[in-house]
C-alpha cells in the first residue's frame, strides 16, 4: 500500500526552540492515524505544519505524493486536507445549515456576481451543495438542529457540527483535533460512533489528536507517540501501549 | 341494546363492491387516482412524494419478492423498523400474497425481538438497519424458523456477504421480472376472516401475547372510523407512533387505505415537533404523553415570554376556555363565533402553528387515560381533543366523544355498530366487528378474553352513565385495595399528579396498606429549566431528583392535587425515581406505560421507606 501522506525528517524551531524535531512518520489510505503525548509535545505543531499554517524549517511533507511545505492553508485545504479544532471553528451566531454550507464554500464554483443575482448556474449549485450538507445532517444525526443558531447548541452537539463542517469539505485527509475534548463520557461515546461512522461511509483517511487514552487505544489503527517534539514511537495500540519510552513519558517513572 | 355484528364494509362506501382486504382498497385507489399523493417522506431535508400507483408498485413488488422467497398464505413476516414508507409497503406486500405481518417495536431490546420472532415463527424479518439487524443476529442461532432478514438501510452492516442477509434493494429484484398484476390476480384468494397481521401487545405483565387481526377486522374499524373522523381524500396525518402499535396502524395503514388521504413521515423521534409543524396535519391522534409534553413546552415558553406575551396568553386562554364549555355542548352562539375569531387573529393561530395543530379538525386522545385538565387546555386553544377508547383485542374499535356531546373525564360513546355493557363485577365487555380472532397459540388467554357469545372482556374497569357515555376507572387489575378496604383507582390519581409540567411518570402505591403513597418521575425538560432558572446547578438526571428543592417543587404538586381529592385518596407521602424509566431496562412498556410490577419491584426500598421501613 502506498502511504497518503509522508512526513519526512521534519523540524519547526521558534526561534532557538524546536517545537518539532526531526519528526518522520507514513499515513496509509483510509487509515485511522492518531497522535498522543503529553501537553507541549507538538501535536498541534504538527497539525499546524499539516495544514500550512506553520512552515517547518527543515524536512518534507507530501500528500499523495505532492509537497504541501511552502502552500498557503487555501491551497492545501483544496488539496483535500480538512481539520477541526479543539476550541471550535464555527459561527455561533448562524444556524447549523449555515455553518455546514460554509464547509462547501471552498467548492462553490459560482463567483461574487452570479451568486448575487442568483440565477442558472449559482441556484443550481446551491441545491447541489446544500443536498451534500443534508448528507451529512443525515450522517450525523443533525437533523433536529437544522435552523438552531450554533452557540444555542450544547457543546457536544457543537463538537458534532464542527465535525460536519470538516466533513462538508469533502476531504480526502481530515485532522481531528481534540474531537473528544471536555466531553462527558455518554457525549465522548456519541462522538466516537460519529467518526468511526464517518471513516466507513465516506473511506476517510484520518489523523487525530486526543488526551483520552481510552479513545485513542480505541478506535486508532496505528499511533504516533510524541515528546518534546521528538517521535518516541510509531506502531499499533499494542506496541506503543508496551513501549518502554512511551510508558517513561506518560507515567513519569524509569521503568528500569 | 342492539347485537348486530357487522360483517364487512357496506357496498356503498367502496363503489366496486365490498373490500376484502386492504391490498384490493389500494388497488382501488391506484386505478381510480393514480397520480394523487398517497405518502410524503422527509429525506435529506425535503419531503419526496409518493403516488397511489407508486405505492401499489412498491407493496407488490414487497409481495412478489417475498413469494420468491419461498413465503406462503399463512406464514408470518415481521416487520423490526421507524415508521417508513417501507414498513407500509412491505405490510400491503406481506398481506396481499396471504402471509401475516408482525410488527416489532423499534424499542424492542434483543430479548424482546427473539420472543417475538420465535412465538410468531417469523421466516422473514425486515429490519430496518444495522442497529435492528444486530439485535436479530444476536438471536438468530436460537430461532430456527428464521430464513431470510432483509435490511431496509444497509449503511454500517458488515455481514452482508451472507447470503441470508440482503439488502432491500436486493429484495426487490427478487422479483423484478414478474409484474404486478400477479400480485393483484393472487388478491382474489383472500379470504376475510383469516389473519392479516399479528399485534404483539406488550402486556404490563408477562411475556407479550400475539393478537390475530383478520382482514374483516381491519376492514370494519376502517370503517366504523371513517364514520366518527369525517376523514376523506384531503386529509393529510403524520404517521409518528409505532406502526406495530394498532392506533397508529389505523391512521397510517388502515384508515388511510380506506379514506385514501395523505400519509407523512417524519425525520423520526427527535424531530418530532419540527415535523409536526411542517406538515400541520388536518387529524392527529395522540396518546396523552404528547399532548401533556405539548402542554408543557407552552407553559415554558409563555416563562420566557415577555409581560405583555404572557398577559396576553393569559387573557384568551381564559377566554378560549370559557368558549370550549359552549362548543363541547353545541351552544357556541354569533358572539362566541366572533369572540373565538379574534382570538384566532391574537392568540391561537400563531400558537396553534407552533404547535403544528393550525389544520387539525379532528383531535383524538387514545391508548391511555388523560386527565381534564390536559383536554381542556387544547379545546381552549380550540383544537377539539376527543378521547378514545379501544384495544388491540378489537382493533381499536369501541367508543368515542362525539363532536359536540362532550363529557371531559369520559371516553364517550360506543360507535356505530359496537355494543358495550358492564359485566357485574364492573368489567367493560363490547362486542363488534373489530373484536379480534384470539391469541396466537394461546387458546386459554383467548377463551379468557372472548366469551361465547362474543363478547370482548377488555380488562377494564368502568362505567355506563344513562346517555351512554363511558367513564374508564382503571385496568381492573391496577384497583388498589387499601387495607382500609377501600377500592382506589390508581391512574386518575397519576394523572392528575402529571397534569403538573414538571412531572413525568406518577406510580401511585397502597395495596394493602394503610395509606397511599407515589413514586414520582421528574420531566428532566421542564425541572431542568426551572433548576437554571434558579441557578440551581445539576449534571444529571439522578443528581436533579435528589436536590431538597426539587424535592420541595414536587411536594407543592402533590399538595395540590391532595386538595382535589378524598381523604382515602390522598398521598401521604412520596418518593422520586432516581432514573429516567426505559422500555430497554424493563421499566415501560413500548408504548411507556409505566410496568407497575417491575416498578414496584424495583423501587421496594423506596416503597418501604415510606411505610416506616
Amino acid at each position: 500500500m502506498t502511504a497518503l501522506l509522508e512526513v519526512r525528517e521534519v523540524t519547526l524551531r521558534f526561534g532557538g526552540v524546536a517545537a518539532l524535531n526531526d519528526v518522520s512518520f507514513d499515513t496509509n489510505h483510509d487509515e485511522l492515524f492518531a497522535i498522543i503525548g503529553p501537553n507541549g509535545a507538538g501535536k498541534t505543531s504538527i497539525f499546524n505544519c499539516l495544514n500550512g499554517v506553520y512552515d517547518p524549517q527543515v524536512g518534507s511533507i507530501r500528500l499523495d505524493g505532492e509537497e504541501l511545505i511552502g502552500k498557503k492553508p487555501t491551497a492545501i485545504a483544496r488539496l483535500g486536507v480538512a481539520r477541526t479544532f479543539q476550541n471550535l471553528g464555527l459561527f455561533m451566531n448562524l444556524d447549523v445549515i449555515d455553518n455546514l454550507m460554509l464547509g462547501r464554500h471552498m467548492r462553490m464554483r459560482t463567483g461574487f456576481a452570479a451568486g448575487a443575482v442568483w440565477l442558472g448556474r449559482a441556484k443550481r449549485e446551491e441545491v447541489v451543495h446544500r443536498r451534500k450538507v443534508e448528507e451529512i445532517i443525515d450522517l450525523l444525526e443533525l437533523e433536529a438542529f437544522r435552523r438552531q443558531p450554533v452557540g444555542m447548541l450544547p457543546y457536544g452537539i457543537q463538537k458534532r457540527i464542527e465535525l460536519g463542517r470538516a466533513l462538508a469539505m469533502e476531504p480526502r485527509l481530515l485532522l481531528l483535533d481534540e474531537p473528544v475534548a471536555g466531553m462527558n463520557l455518554e457525549e465522548t461515546e456519541d462522538m466516537v460512533r460519529y467518526i468511526l461512522e464517518a471513516r466507513d461511509e465516506l473511506r476517510l483517511s484520518m489523523v487525530l489528536v486526543e488526551h483520552d487514552m481510552n479513545v485513542v487505544m480505541d478506535i486508532a489503527d496505528r499511533i504516533l507517540a510524541l515528546d518534546f517534539g521528538e517521535v518516541l514511537a510509531v506502531g499499533t495500540p499494542d506496541e506503543v501501549r508496551s513501549d518502554q519510552r512511551v510508558i517513561e513519558a506518560y507515567l513519569g517513572t524509569s521503568a528500569t | 341494546m342492539t347485537t348486530t355484528l357487522h360483517p364487512r364494509p357496506e357496498a356503498d362506501a367502496a363503489p366496486d363492491g365490498p373490500a376484502h382486504s386492504l391490498p384490493e382498497l389500494l388497488v382501488r385507489h391506484a386505478r381510480s387516482r393514480p397520480k394523487a399523493a398517497a405518502m410524503r417522506r422527509k429525506r435529506y431535508g425535503v419531503w419526496e412524494e409518493y403516488t397511489f400507483a407508486e405505492y401499489l408498485e412498491q407493496s407488490a413488488r414487497a409481495g412478489l419478492a417475498l413469494a420468491e422467497l419461498g413465503v406462503r398464505p399463512g406464514d408470518t413476516v415481521a416487520v423490526h423498523s421507524e415508521n417508513r414508507p417501507e414498513w407500509v409497503w412491505a405490510d400491503l406486500g406481506i398481506q396481499g400474497i396471504g402471509a401475516i405481518t408482525v410488527g416489532i417495536y423499534p424499542t424492542s431490546p434483543a430479548a424482546e425481538v427473539e420472543y417475538i420472532l420465535g412465538h410468531s415463527e417469523s421466516r422473514v424479518l425486515i429490519a430496518e438497519d444495522e442497529e435492528q439487524l444486530d439485535k436479530a443476529l444476536e438471536v438468530r442461532d436460537r430461532l430456527p424458523n428464521l430464513e431470510w432478514i432483509v435490511v431496509i438501510d444497509p449503511r454500517g452492516v458488515k455481514v452482508l456477504d451472507d447470503p441470508r442477509i440482503i439488502t432491500w434493494d436486493q429484495f426487490l429484484q427478487a422479483a423484478a421480472d414478474r409484474d404486478v398484476s400477479e400480485w393483484e390476480a393472487g388478491l382474489a384468494d383472500i379470504t376475510p376472516d383469516r389473519c392479516a397481521l399479528i399485534v404483539y401487545t406488550s402486556g404490563t405483565t408477562g411475556p407479550p401475547k400475539g393478537a390475530m387481526i383478520s382482514h374483516a377486522n381491519t376492514l370494519a374499524a376502517a370503517e366504523i372510523f371513517q364514520a366518527a373522523f369525517h376523514a376523506g381524500p384531503d386529509d393529510e396525518v403524520l404517521s409518528y407512533l409505532p406502526l406495530c402499535h394498532i392506533a397508529e396502524r389505523l391512521g397510517t395503514v388502515i384508515n388511510g387505505l380506506w379514506n385514501g388521504y395523505v400519509v407523512n413521515f417524519g425525520e423520526g423521534v427527535e424531530t418530532f415537533a419540527s415535523d409536526l409543524r411542517e406538515v400541520q396535519p388536518t387529524i392527529f391522534l395522540g396518546v396523552p404523553r404528547i399532548w401533556e409534553k405539548m402542554l408543557a413546552t407552552v407553559e415554558i415558553r409563555m416563562n420566557d415570554a415577555s409581560r405583555l406575551k404572557r398577559a396576553n396568553y393569559r387573557f384568551w386562554t381564559r377566554i378560549g376556555r370559557r368558549l370550549a364549555q359552549q362548543r363541547m355542548q353545541g351552544t357556541l352562539g354569533l358572539g362566541g363565533r366572533m369572540l373565538a375569531a379574534l382570538g384566532w387573529v391574537m392568540l391561537f393561530r400563531s400558537l396553534r402553528e407552533k404547535l403544528g395543530l393550525a389544520r387539525v379538525h379532528t383531535a383524538i386522545s387514545g391508548a391511555a387515560p388523560i386527565a381534564p385538565q390536559v383536554l381542556e387546555f387544547f379545546w381552549a386553544l380550540g383544537v377539539p381533543v376527543r378521547e378514545g377508547y379501544g384495544q388491540t383485542e378489537n382493533t381499536a374499535v369501541c367508543t368515542y366523544t362525539p363532536v359536540d356531546d362532550v363529557k371531559i373525564g369520559m371516553v364517550g360513546k360506543a360507535l356505530p355498530g359496537v355494543d358495550v355493557r358492564i359485566a357485574e363485577d364492573g368489567e367493560i365487555l363490547t362486542r363488534s366487528a373489530g373484536v379480534f380472532m384470539g391469541y396466537l397459540k394461546n387458546e386459554a388467554a383467548t377463551e379468557d378474553t372472548i366469551d361465547p357469545d362474543g363478547w370482548l372482556h377488555t380488562g377494564d374497569v368502568g362505567e355506563l352513565d344513562d346517555d351512554g357515555f363511558l367513564k374508564i376507572t382503571d385496568r381492573k387489575k391496577d384497583i388498589i385495595i387499601t387495607s382500609g378496604g377501600k377500592n382506589i383507582s390508581p391512574s386518575e390519581i397519576e394523572n392528575l399528579l402529571k397534569v403538573s409540567p414538571y412531572v413525568r411518570e406518577a406510580v401511585v402505591v397502597g395495596e394493602k396498606r394503610k395509606y397511599l403513597t407515589a413514586l414520582v418521575g421528574i420531566e428532566l425538560d421542564t425541572v431542568g429549566d426551572w433548576a437554571t432558572r434558579r441557578n440551581l446547578a445539576f449534571t444529571t438526571y439522578e443528581d436533579l431528583s435528589r436536590k431538597p428543592e426539587v424535592r420541595e417543587l414536587v411536594s407543592e404538586v402533590v399538595a395540590g392535587v391532595n386538595e382535589q381529592l378524598a381523604r382515602v385518596e390522598q398521598i401521604k407521602d412520596f418518593r422520586l425515581i432516581p432514573k429516567e424509566l426505559d422500555h430497554e431496562e424493563g421499566e415501560l412498556t413500548a408504548t411507556q406505560k409505566v410496568k407497575r410490577r417491575a416498578i414496584n419491584e424495583e423501587f421496594a426500598a423506596l416503597i418501604d421507606d415510606m411505610y416506616g421501613g
